[in-house]
């Protein structure tokens, strides 16, 4: 492992970006030890903000020619410990690489730089009658960098797809500073390998994307919510499954529990969920007009059919973010119950969720742990929240037990280790639950084919060979 | 040791934000309403960077002396729109209070701040300084000085407070005639509400306009003005600079002259002022003999827009003009006032009011760091002006007295001199020409 940086190597990455974006003060870099997972503290050599394809690749480059670990690092809002420092690495940040290069309305497809903040190019190309789809929960300041690199989802995604869904193109700098062109709308020759398909959702063990193209679609013309009130969790579960069991297709299905509305209807953001209530169940339609209506009538009879104790529905926008603002909330409202959250990420089979969240309760009894659940319920995507206390190493602890407990029950019943967070450093472990070693293997070398020194992002998503994790 | 001690306060004012479960955990969200982030890209620029610093002092981890301590905190332009965003309600603008007094105490205050707070906490060197400073107004030395000094470099503080000093003249609202005929506004019947009005430092000093403004706009609502003899400068500014025991000096004062006025309502027409004195509660939660003096005054401040619009405010005759309308952070972050300003305004027949793209963003004067930083001061503020200037109105408004200095100096720097007005200024010629004061 390489301890610092010499003056020249510093002097040099100056020279490429300019002085002032090269931030290798130890008292500076501080700041830049964690990502959003703060469980986890590794300060890098040196934090280093290029503004161009051109200077990220004379960043890589020399870093390469030195040995030195590269870390890309979007808003550093990640979940899992992506953009956490390796020991001896150095952070290459998109902070700078903010702009949006064009905006395609006849195409409907836009090319931007990886700094760019998810809402604000929904922001940029309202006024052409366009949106970009994926709308992770920290939408309004990860960037598009973070989610191709994350493959991120967000509530929306259970009709409209995932980030890969719309990326049609990339410019990306390799581990060895060489930029290749990846897909391109106009120009990936249909039938030939996927290359782009491989990238999204590398974590930054690939390279780092420093032109994304995307697809984007046009404005929906209405949209209707509608928030079921259950008496119980497997009542809500049961619900979900005939919504989507009768053919209807949900914008957004999305469940908070027992434990999340009391955190909720405790702090500033009540939103006026009733607190006796087992589940609220949050199911919203977009569309054209025709036919919005009767869609949300099916799915409010399905919860009714399936116990509903009270419907509520809107069809203003205020109305909407009224009945939005307990979900939404959620995770802020759960800061103010407990000093510290872990936000866990996991997928299941849709139609186990009622026997999952059954399980993971007892999980929490077990461990003396609470315990509250948020998640995408459309699509099977869990967040059981755990809430702690950092200072009480015992907790942290039995935190721990509990998230390995919840990731084996989940991989067990069909599902797998992570939703939408990505793996990362903290989900690094429980690869061996749901891949063999051959599979493994032919994780790595796919990964050396993109980076052949192994310099970028090493120690995250990927175990060792030997099952060690480091 | 004084610095341990002052340590101490920080480790305290952090911990409290657990006690309250207000923690910061490092979402994140707080980065794209940060102004200076938006502008360096540097993540110690961020509001959730300077609290991981703050973090780090209180660990051990970071000398408070060391310059990524002084230099990230002092950045900070204290605009707050970190605090809305917050999912978690960190209350950064107290944290960054303790924070500066904790760098303060570990590294003293630049010449140039020290100066600038002792002036605004003495009111026989306020009467001077502004007095001279009115002359230099008065006689348009100030604007052929400023563009004599060297644009950037040494003398570029003084080049930024001399075209901000140029930029507090009257904006240019036209002038009318008085409607035929008129009569003044009937005697009030029965007892009204008592409403005390802040002169302020700056105010007093250079916009005694905007104080007669909101003398007459009030009195023509309904309002008895009362006199609130003996108050001070807010304290503000100290206690944004870190300098808590002088912003409490001068709190109590202020504090004791409400008392005094008998007053139920406390009208403050800056929105830096008014976000500080709603916020004396806190200035003094480790007082026991002054806290709950502090939070009963707290209680009764408000912007003047917002005593205003409780009574209407009563409509006056047609000015016609359009205005470019910048909230001033203090307003929309600190206090969360929004659409009262806007009411003032819409109350004025004729008057097109235009709120600026990107309103939400500080305009880079945030109290003294225009003259202490005149370089991203600068740099925020060019932005602001393009804003401003692309709604093509015929001049800027905005009810703070250092955002209408900051707007001003940008765009006398474009050489464009239409000024920039406080919303009660029209609603005040608004009743003129409605002749409510004959």
């Amino acid at each position: 492992m390489i301890r610092s940086l010499s003056p020249d190597v510093i002097a040099r990455l100056r020279d490429i970006v300019g002085a002032r974006n090269v931030i290798s003060e130890p008292d500076r870099l501080v700041v830049y030890e964690s990502d959003g997972l703060t469980a986890y503290r590794v300060s890098p050599l040196a934090v280093v903000l290029p503004a161009s394809t051109e200077e990220v690749s004379a960043v890589v480059s020399l870093l390469g020619r030195e040995g030195v670990a590269v870390i890309p690092r979007g808003a550093g809002t990640g979940l899992s410990g992506g953009a956490l420092p390796t020991a001896g690495g150095v952070v290459v940040g998109t902070a700078r690489m903010n702009r949006i290069l064009s905006i395609d309305e006849a195409d409907r497809l836009a090319r931007v730089q990886p700094g760019v903040i998810n809402s604000r190019l929904t922001t940029a190309t309202e006024p052409y009658g366009l949106y970009y789809a994926p709308d992770p929960s920290s939408q309004s300041t990860c960037t598009l960098g973070g989610n191709v690199a994350e493959n991120s989802g967000g509530p929306h995604c259970l009709k409209y797809g995932v980030t890969s869904r719309y990326v049609t193109g990339l410019t990306v700098v390799m581990g060895d500073g060489r930029v290749v062109e990846l897909g391109g709308a106009h120009r990936w020759a249909a039938g030939t390998p996927d290359f782009l398909g491989l990238f999204v959702g590398s974590e930054g063990c690939f390279g780092i994307a420093t032109e994304i193209e995307v697809r984007l679609l046009p404005l929906t013309e209405g949209v209707r919510t509608i928030l079921g009130i259950f008496e119980t969790m497997e009542a809500a579960g049961r619900a979900v499954t005939e919504i989507i069991g009768s053919g209807l297709m949900p914008a957004a299905v999305e469940i908070v529990d027992k434990a999340t509305i009391e955190a909720v209807e405790a702090s500033v953001f009540a939103a006026g969920y009733p607190t006796d209530a087992g589940a609220a169940l949050v199911i919203e339609f977009d569309g054209t007009e025709a036919g919005l209506d009767e869609e949300a009538e099916a799915a409010a009879r399905c919860c009714r059919a399936n116990g509903a104790r009270e419907i509520r529905s809107a069809s203003t926008e205020e109305e909407r973010v009224a009945l939005w603002k307990g979900r939404k909330k959620a995770f802020g409202a759960m800061g103010r119950i407990a000093p510290d959250l872990l936000v866990q990420d996991a997928t299941v089979p849709r139609t186990r969720l009622p026997e999952v969240l059954a399980r993971i309760t007892e999980i929490g009894e077990e461990y003396d742990l609470k315990i509250a659940n948020v998640f995408h319920a459309g699509d099977g995507n869990l967040h059981p929240n755990i809430l702690f206390d950092r200072n009480d190493q015992d907790e942290v602890d039995r935190v721990e037990a509990a998230s390995k407990a919840i990731m084996t029950l989940c991989v067990q019943v069909g599902g797998t280790i992570t939703g939408e967070h990505g793996v990362g450093v903290d989900k690094r472990q429980y690869m061996t639950l749901v891949h063999n070693e051959t599979e493994l293997d032919m994780l790595r070398r796919v990964r050396r084919v993109f980076d052949p020194s192994g310099l970028l992002n090493p120690g995250k998503v990927v175990p060792d060979p030997d099952g060690a994790v480091a | 040791m004084a610095d341990t001690i002052v340590n101490g306060k920080l480790a305290a004012a952090l911990e409290a934000q657990s006690d309250r479960l207000l923690p910061c955990v490092h979402c994140g969200f707080c980065l794209p309403a940060c102004p200076t982030y938006n502008r360096l890209g540097d993540e110690n620029d961020s509001p959730r960077g300077r609290l991981h610093l703050m973090n780090a002092v209180v660990e051990g981890r970071l000398d408070p002396a060391s310059d990524a301590f002084q230099t990230h905190i002092d950045r900070c332009l204290g605009c707050r729109a970190c605090e809305p965003v917050c999912p978690s309600g960190v209350e950064y603008g107290a944290l960054l209070e303790v924070a500066r007094e904790t760098a303060n105490a570990a590294r003293p205050l630049p010449r140039l701040t020290r100066a600038l707070l002792t002036i605004m906490g003495s009111r026989p060197l306020r009467s001077v300084v502004f007095g001279g400073g009115r002359l230099l107004r008065t006689l348009g030395l100030a604007r052929v000085l400023a563009d004599r000094l060297p644009k950037s470099g040494r003398g570029g503080e003084l080049r930024q407070a001399l075209s901000m000093l140029e930029a507090s003249r009257a904006g240019s609202i036209p002038p009318g005639p008085v409607a035929h005929g008129a009569r003044g506004l009937p005697q009030r019947e029965g007892s009204a509400v008592r409403v005390a009005t802040l002169d302020g430092c700056v105010q007093a000093g250079l916009y005694s306009r905007v104080n007669r403004a909101t003398e007459r706009t009030l009195d023509a609502n309904g309002y008895e003005v009362v006199s609130m003899r003996g108050q001070d400068c807010c304290g503000a500014l100290h206690a944004h600079a870190g300098d808590l025991e002088g912003a409490r000096r001068l709190a109590k004062r202020n504090i004791e002259a409400f008392e005094r006025s008998g007053a139920s309502t406390l009208a403050v027409n800056a929105a830096g002022c008014g976000a500080t004195m709603t916020d004396y509660g806190t200035l003094f939660e480790d007082d026991a003999a002054w806290r709950e003096r502090a939070e009963r005054v707290a209680a009764a401040v408000s912007d003047v827009s917002e005593v205003l619009v409780q009574t209407g405010p009563r409509r006056g005759a047609m000015v016609e003009c359009s205005v470019a309308y910048d909230h001033p952070c203090h307003l929309m972050h600190a206090q969360g006032v929004v659409e009262a300003p806007l009411s003032v305004l819409r109350a004025v027949p004729g008057v097109d009011v235009r709120v600026v793209e990107g309103a939400d963003e500080c305009c880079g004067g945030a109290g003294i760091y225009a003259m202490t930083h005149p370089d991203l001061g600068g740099e925020i503020g060019e932005d602001k002006v393009d804003a401003v200037r692309a709604q093509g109105a015929d001049m800027a408004c905005t009810p703070n007295a250092g955002c209408m200095m900051q707007i001003g100096s940008g765009l006398l720097r474009r050489g464009d001199d239409t000024g920039t007005v406080h919303p009660v200024e029209i609603l005040d010629e608004s009743y003129r020409r409605a002749g409510y004061y004959r």
